[in-house]
């Protein structure tokens, strides 16, 4: 009895020293930011606005996973930018900003609502990539200088 | 026995909550923008024709330093900006006006016109600030009295909008 109590501190203890995300196959699920969202230069009163098929300036994230894992994807998005001395500026998403791609290349997307939760499939491979663009609205009476902010996409593998 | 079964209760629990919490991961990039120096127009110098006889045109031309109209634009260095007008087609005196046309136009990086470029201001122009953010932009205009132009001080607007 002592021995099988000792057993189960042991499975305890190494389920502890497992890396913390595994999916239904025992296949860590990996979310990796790639590209940042780039809106570059940017002047007071004119609108920027960056497509997701936008190889030089949309986001982008890769998921791996177990081959055909059912997942749902999240994003967390900032409405403003933050810039010097506090300053913001409005970050706008739309309908058709975010895309998802099986075979990983940008101009193989299939788009979705970046503000909604999105489910879909992994495909043999086990993984996809995660394109996201937006739209930069600088006031007219923008501050000058450096604005950013932080988008989070979160995956969960479904049963 | 009892120990045991506890002991496996609590094995099959440690496994089913690992499970559970491997199910999500996430990851961030950040959106980043850099914001230009805003555009600031400001008019320096009234296009003025001075005293003007009936029948008698008289030309102010972009090219008159001391006549001209003179506009100065601050922004962004070396950034293409689009200029535009509003041009007036009469001065006025009350109820009474006075024709003015055939605009003209200088552009340059300088208040000395240095290098200027000549432009028609009823089409616009599409010139670059210099390297340290400045554009200097000048208007000329014919007005044409007429013999019997009634005596006064007749005014207008010409108004220049600049954007990136």
């Amino acid at each position: 009895m002592k021995l099988l109590t000792w057993l189960v501190i042991a499975a305890a203890l190494f389920q502890a020293a497992l890396p913390p995300v595994l999916g239904a196959q025992g296949k860590p699920l990996t979310v990796t930011g790639i590209h940042n969202l780039t809106f570059g230069a940017v002047f007071p009163g004119v609108p920027r606005v960056i497509s997701r098929t936008d190889p030089a300036n949309a986001g982008q994230f890769d998921v791996g996973q177990a081959k055909f894992a059912n997942i749902l994807l999240t994003f967390t998005l900032p409405s403003v930018m933050v810039g010097p001395a506090g300053a913001t500026m409005p970050l706008v998403f739309g309908a058709n900003d975010a895309g998802y791609s099986s075979p990983e290349t940008i101009t193989s997307q299939v788009g979705f609502d970046p503000r909604l939760p999105f489910s879909t499939a992994l495909d043999k491979n086990g993984r996809a990539a995660v394109f996201i663009g937006g739209r930069a609205q600088p006031l007219a009476s923008q501050r000058a200088g450096a604005y950013s902010a932080t988008i989070t996409l979160t995956v969960t593998v479904l049963p | 026995m009892r120990i045991s079964k506890l002991s496996l209760a609590v094995l099959a629990l440690v496994i089913s909550a690992s499970a559970v919490q491997a199910q999500t991961n996430n990851a961030s990039i950040t959106a980043t923008a850099s914001v230009q120096t805003p555009i600031n127009v400001v008019g320096a110098q009234s296009l003025n024709f001075g005293n003007v006889f009936p029948g008698v045109n008289k030309t102010v031309a972009a090219t008159d330093l001391t006549n001209a109209g003179r506009f100065d634009v601050t922004g962004q260095a070396s950034t293409p900006v689009t200029l535009s007008f509003t041009l007036p087609a009469t001065l006025s005196s009350g109820a009474n006006t006075m024709p003015i046309d055939t605009y003209t136009g200088i552009h340059a990086a300088t208040s000395a016109q240095t290098g200027g470029v000549a432009f028609n201001p009823v089409t616009g122009a599409n010139p670059t600030l210099s390297g340290a953010g400045a554009l200097f932009v000048w208007i000329g205009a014919r007005v044409t009295p007429a013999t019997n132009q009634a005596q006064g001080v007749y005014t207008a607007n010409v108004t220049m909008t600049v954007v990136y």
